[in-house]
């Protein structure tokens, strides 16, 4: 019982209620000295809930280090933890690795969790009228599953990045140890923030927030804005420390254009989540301000103007979809020549197309705002330039198919997703111009054909990406490898099934089913098309339930993998697995490029004293 | 020749501030005469241009590393300067965010705030801005005494500037928060910046506070640099701050 309480997590747990109480607390007494009625749901919540996040990081021990660096006493620089054994993993670390694998449980756990919330809804779309749920359910499941998903994608990019940035770019860690624990610690309480508005009335603006209907809401999106600006703090900070790293750190020898392509994706990702993630937080800091204090930026009677919600809120929103996606097409950028055996094609090119997404991603947010009321004159600009972005993705494309052509192909479960994921990006990124371009996304705004349109990119850009990384390195965390059997089922259950509902999705928004609604005319004869996409839901949540099974047995009982098991060149595999403590033992230098699978005598990775 | 270096550089941190004192003077003078906001964007750009090179040192970020042992001071100090300016970028953001919100709600009108007030709350920034810089080029010269002097004055001027906005500013305002856009644009970006200089007053009574139990020297003062590059920092944005509330445009 008293190892239990000792664990990081539980007393960061129970030091959340503790400052949520004490924040409801203080709340009250202020309203009392102040001469008001002292019980008022809205700003005792919300102050309750930020003091609560910060009693959990300093349960937690986020704070500790920082408390003696301010106090000026002496903290130990690379503490070596690996004596606490698994216990590591459910408190403050310092490594990076286990910070990654952190980022990782956490993110399988909000994809659950969100996996959960799609399925009861959809179960709800299968007939129509509502069978089991309300309408105020369905509105907050549906909004959850949006904003859960995402924030569990940021976190899965992190656990990736966190994982293998200092490994690839052979660092002992990251620039900024305690940052990174910080930027993981964060998210926890607010995730917690966010999914505590299910039991605070919920929300029904879905995953958006716009303004008038998000001052109206229950008292839930209050949680949902608190808990999301405070998760981006993962991001912001998160990204700094891959920046810094990845500017400082790397190894000897390694130039701009020896490093490995998944370094340039993570590059670009970290600029967009850098700066545009505060412009999130900041719109939604607006709205709450305006729900807290009835200030008047949304609200046309003070002279307010719904529309700069808009505007600040697809500033980041829009980029972030590169955030989501980058760092998948650079895993499957990554991970091809080792399954083709040949060197990645036109290196150069996919590592400036990284940068060209990130950057024109800056200028396209407009193009979600087409049926929205924006200046006329700029529909056009941001037609443009979102069409502009086909252009670096499609070298994306050109250099994986290349890529592939006359390789000596295999095919285990990692490359059965990387091939997957090219596929169903494909396919999301063809079905994306219909809604850049003006006269097409009039009629496309709002239906079922934008939610097939994104959950393909996102699945073929950030799941299944993830998926293969987590196959591919699973081995280097673990010393074990995923069982391949239970990974082929995976494959087989999770691809078919998505591409059914992907599909079906598709072809019901272009027969005018609405998105985000929670029933649907009889008379429009969809029930069928919605069985079988909540039929393909269930099998989804089936294939995701084997890839976790598969987790949690082979960490334990997995086939022994100590080695290079894919016979790749990059510097991680070159010594023996479970990654030591502090990463290299030896220091390598870079002498050669890093995909030239297949040229005689080449090496990319020379270490110390070979 | 160390002993000249620093008689320079406190010399030069003395001429920047004459001249950012003189360029807000012909801001405000300005700001009577035309409504023009081209200029008065211009002449923002141009202080915090003169801040961000010779009280932030920027170019700090692009000099060579002259130890490249990866475990030394020496390097660590580079990363550390990185890993602050990338962070101070990222906070720029919101405050632009704030600005564009401020110009898309009102144009170019202003809140209506008292001139007078606004000119003196700057001008105890600029002058803690001063005070920030002397305190850090003592502390590169080993002159201690100085620095305590000059860390204490940047911090009694720090609540100065938090005490006239919150306490006469907010007071003396027409208006209310929830009073129309002017509220919520005047209350948002004061708040938030008040926030940041409170952030930057603990942070330096930290600093402070450690210096007077012995911690940093001449070669080692990394959190000294950083909280004083944070300062700056903090006024750069009210640099930016200063004349979209109370300058740019005709009240409201």
């Amino acid at each position: 019982m008293k190892k239990f309480f000792s664990l990081g997590l539980v007393r960061g747990l129970i030091w959340q209620i503790i400052g949520t109480g004490i924040g409801v607390g203080i709340v009250i007494l202020i309203r009392i000295l102040m001469g008001l009625p002292p019980w008022k749901a809205e700003p005792a919540t919300v102050f309750g809930a930020l003091l609560g996040v910060f009693f959990f990081l300093a349960g937690v021990g986020a704070f500790t280090d920082w408390f003696k660096m301010a106090k000026g006493e002496e903290v130990e620089e690379m503490p070596d933890e690996s004596h606490l054994g698994a216990m590591r993993y459910f408190g403050v670390s310092l490594d990076h690795k286990v910070i990654g694998i952190q980022y990782m449980v956490f993110s399988i756990i909000l994809m659950s969790v969100g996996g959960v919330f799609a399925l009861i809804f959809r179960t709800e779309l299968a007939e129509t009228g509502m069978q089991f749920l309300s309408l105020i359910e369905y509105n907050t499941l549906m909004s959850l599953h949006g904003i859960v998903m995402i924030v569990s994608i940021l976190v899965g990019i992190a656990a990736i990045m966190n994982y293998t940035v200092p490994l690839l770019i052979g660092a002992s860690d990251m620039a900024f140890p305690r940052l990174n624990a910080f930027s993981f610690w964060v998210g926890v309480p607010s995730g917690l923030v966010i999914l505590s508005s299910l039991f605070l009335g919920g929300f029904d603006t879905g995953w958006t927030g716009y303004p008038p209907l998000s001052v109206r809401a229950p008292l839930g999106m209050q949680m949902f804005f608190l808990g999301v600006a405070m998760v981006g703090f993962t991001s912001i900070l998160g990204s700094i420390n891959i920046i810094a790293s990845i500017i400082r750190l790397r190894a000897k020898g390694m130039n701009p254009f020896r490093m490995p392509i998944f370094i340039w994706a993570a590059i670009a990702t970290s600029i967009i989540s850098l700066t545009a993630t505060q412009l999130i937080g900041l719109s939604f800091e607006m709205v709450m301000f305006q729900r807290l204090f009835g200030m008047g930026f949304f609200d046309p009677v003070k002279g307010g103007n719904p529309i700069l919600f808009q505007h600040l809120f697809w500033f980041y929103s829009h980029p972030a979809v590169y955030v989501f996606v980058l760092p998948g097409l650079g895993i499957i950028s990554e991970l091809l020549p080792v399954f083709v055996r040949k060197p990645l094609f036109g290196y150069k090119w996919v590592a400036m197309s990284s940068l060209g997404i990130a950057m024109v991603g800056f200028l396209v947010w407009g193009h979600h705002m087409f049926t929205s009321g924006m200046a006329e004159y700029l529909r056009v600009p941001f037609m443009y330039s979102t069409l502009l972005v086909a252009i670096p993705t499609g070298v994306k494309f050109f250099s994986w198919v290349a890529t592939l052509w006359k390789g000596k192909i295999t095919f285990p479960v990692p490359m059965l997703f990387v091939l997957a994921s090219i596929v169903v990006f494909l396919l999301g990124g063809l079905t994306g111009p219909p809604n850049a371009t003006i006269s097409t996304d009039l009629h496309l705004q709002d239906t079922y054909y934008i939610v097939g349109h994104f959950h393909d990119t996102l699945f073929g850009g950030f799941m299944f990406p993830f998926f293969a990384a987590v196959y591919f390195w699973f081995p280097k965390m673990t010393g074990r490898r995923l069982n391949e059997k239970l990974g082929k089922l995976h494959f087989w259950l999770v691809t078919p099934a998505f591409f059914m509902l992907s599909l079906w999705m598709m072809r019901i928004g272009l027969l005018g089913m609405r998105r985000r609604i929670a029933d649907y005319d009889p008379a429009l004869q969809f029930q069928s098309f919605h069985q079988v996409m909540t039929i393909a839901g269930f099998i989804i949540a089936l294939g995701v339930l084997v890839f976790i099974i598969n987790l949690i047995w082979s960490a334990k009982k997995g086939e022994p993998a100590p080695g290079n098991i894919w016979n790749s060149r990059s510097p991680e595999w070159q010594v023996p697995s479970p990654m030591p403590v502090h990463n290299y033992g030896r220091q390598f230098e870079v002498v050669g490029e890093p995909y030239d699978y297949g040229l005689p005598g080449s090496t990319y990775v020379k270490f110390e004293g070979e | 020749m160390a002993e000249s270096n620093y008689k320079s550089n406190k010399l030069i941190g003395l001429v920047i501030f004459g001249l950012l004192a003189f360029l807000t003077l012909v801001e405000f003078g300005l700001a009577i005469y035309s409504t023009s906001w081209i200029l008065l964007t211009l002449l923002a750009i141009i202080k915090a241009g003169l801040v961000m090179y010779y009280y932030m040192h920027i170019y700090r970020l692009f000099t060579p590393d002259n130890d490249t042992n990866r475990h030394s001071y020496a390097y660590k100090l580079v990363t550390n300067r990185l890993g602050l300016w990338l962070f101070m970028l990222s906070d720029a953001f919101i405050f632009g965010g704030l600005l564009i919100s401020r110009f898309n709600l009102m144009g170019l009108t202003r809140p209506e705030l008292s001139q007078p007030l606004g000119l003196a709350v700057t001008s105890i920034l600029l002058v803690s801005s001063f005070f920030a810089n002397r305190a850090e080029t003592s502390m590169g010269n080993g002159d201690r005494r100085q620095f305590i002097i000059s860390t204490i004055i940047t911090i009694v001027l720090g609540s100065l500037f938090i005490l006239g906005v919150l306490g006469v500013e907010w007071q003396l305002a027409p208006f209310k928060a929830s009073d129309g856009v002017q509220g919520a644009v005047s209350y948002t970006m004061t708040g938030f910046h008040v926030f940041h200089v409170f952030t930057g007053v603990v942070f330096l009574g930290i600093v402070l506070r450690n210096t007077m139990h012995g911690h940093y020297s001449q070669e080692k003062h990394w959190a000294v640099e950083a909280s004083v590059v944070y300062w700056h920092f903090v006024d750069v944005v009210w640099i930016f701050f200063y004349p979209a509330l109370y300058l740019i445009g005709t009240i409201h």
